[in-house]
């Protein structure tokens, strides 16, 4: 394999004890290119993307991202992980700081962005995800859609090169999933790359152009979303896709 | 009687202040440094280093597992043989500051350990450094869990100052010892003793609950 990609996956494993919950990934994700991860729970969607920003270390094969291979001596991590965005399943705001604090934080300590400048960006991008009325609450004030929309405002506030999104709507009551998944169509729209956990269908259709299945911590199947979700090639895959579309 | 009693410790106000001024300066500092010196033994007790962990650890359990008279007699006579003249006042408060520390780096470990992991992987995630991570995201919402037992801490740790009487420091605890030789009712003096302390840590300890119910409602309010 020759070309390289924005996030590069080469034969890679990875162990939790005994158990192997990454099983000889091998993909690569294009700039701008949207991906969407499915898959039972367990089957290692999550490890898979926290592997790209490091919160997971991988036993061996070589993960490069945007052109850095983690683990390398000469790879700093801290710096990488600013150009990748991560949008947790449980939000994980700051409770004690601000919407706006919120948004700002990164990019006043880490990009040392003058404080005004920050503080117009991040209203800017308040206003973006819908929120231009909610700067000053806390998280504790907000819905579980407000604080996940303040969550991908806190990462674009960094201008991000890559954003990863871990299962962005699971934690969230249904009403509050489409002002979501509204957000994250602006910003695949945009051209941000991505890499997406989800079972929404709908999105995937929308934005992704492509779609992958992981079951027991391989990629059992890839396609364009149309393809897996209306004509899924494999029995694990069908028999997954019948579980979550039968209701 | 009573009245005849207090009469006659009146001639020893002085020296009365001047051992509360010993307790209250003696506590003050080794408080100040303890704090200081126990934030960052937390810190680093529950950074990512096993061995800075596992010897800090081992520190903290020798000194709360030893008994405080002890400490300070082996800081006041052992380490002059090893060539290091202390005089008392010093030496009390090296023994103290590292009580106060000992105690303190626990209350702050167990602190930052409850903040939720979650928290410092979004810290980690946006590229905050280790410090930032700290100072930012992890202490504040830490404190929380912190200051109501920090502040009681400092209750006994005032109290526990009275030990250092045993080195010859003036102290509250030694005026009531040198009083008590010179007058009938043994009783009386340490009861004002006692109440001279009650003084200094009864705003403590209205502080701490104080506190404890603030954190309390926060702790509901803020929740994920």
């Amino acid at each position: 394999m020759t070309k390289t990609g924005m996030i590069d996956f080469r034969g890679v494993n990875k162990w939790f004890g005994a158990l192997n919950v990454l099983r000889d990934i091998t993909l690569s994700v294009e700039p701008r290119e949207v991906v969407v991860v499915c898959g039972p729970s367990g089957s290692g969607k999550s490890t898979l993307i926290r592997c790209i920003n490091g919160l997971e270390t991988i036993r061996d094969g070589d993960l490069v991202v945007d052109g850095q291979r983690l683990g390398d001596p000469a790879t700093n991590m801290t710096r990488l992980r600013t150009e990748i965005g991560f949008v947790f399943q449980s939000f994980n705001l700051y409770p004690h700081k601000t919407a706006l604090e919120n948004v700002t934080l990164a990019p006043i300590h880490v990009r040392k962005i003058p404080r005004t400048e920050a503080e117009q960006a991040g209203r800017e991008l308040l206003a973006k995800v819908g929120l231009a009325d909610k700067v000053d609450a806390y998280p504790a004030q907000l819905s579980g859609g407000q604080q996940q929309r303040v969550a991908i405002a806190r990462c674009l506030g960094m201008r991000p090169k890559i954003m990863l999104f871990d299962e962005p709507t699971s934690a969230l009551d249904p009403e509050m999933i489409s002002e979501v998944l509204d957000v994250m169509v602006a910003v695949a729209e945009e051209g941000m790359t991505m890499m997406v956990v989800t079972h929404e269908m709908g999105f995937a259709r929308k934005v992704a152009q492509r779609a992958v299945f992981m079951d027991a911590g391989a990629i059992v199947e890839s396609g364009t979303p149309e393809e897996f979700f209306s004509a899924p090639k494999t029995d694990r895959s069908r028999a997954f896709l019948s579980k979550i579309l039968r209701h | 009687m009573i009245w005849q009693q207090l009469q006659s410790l009146a001639g020893s106000y002085p020296l009365a202040l001047r051992g509360l001024g010993m307790t209250v300066v003696l506590s003050l500092i080794s408080l100040v440094l303890g704090t200081l010196l126990g934030f960052g033994l937390g810190i680093l007790r529950t950074g990512g280093n096993r061995l800075i962990s596992a010897a800090i650890g081992a520190w903290v359990d020798l000194i709360r597992g030893t008994p405080f008279l002890v400490q300070i007699f082996l800081i006041f006579f052992i380490l002059p043989e090893l060539g290091i003249e202390l005089d008392a006042f010093t030496a009390g408060i090296i023994a103290l500051t590292n009580l106060a520390a000992c105690f303190i780096c626990e209350i702050v470990a167990a602190g930052i350990r409850s903040v939720p992991t979650g928290q410092v992987e979004a810290a980690l995630a946006s590229g905050l450094s280790r410090w930032q991570r700290m100072r930012q995201v992890v202490l504040p919402q830490a404190m929380r869990i912190v200051l109501p037992p920090l502040v009681g801490q400092y209750v006994l740790l005032i109290k526990d100052s009275s030990v250092v009487s045993a080195i010859g420091l003036t102290d509250l605890t030694r005026v009531g010892w040198l009083v008590v030789q010179r007058v009938p009712n043994g009783l009386l003096v340490f009861f004002l003793v006692g109440l001279g302390y009650f003084i200094v840590c009864y705003p403590l300890i209205m502080l701490a609950r104080r506190l404890e119910q603030r954190m309390g409602a926060a702790h509901g309010e803020v929740q994920l």
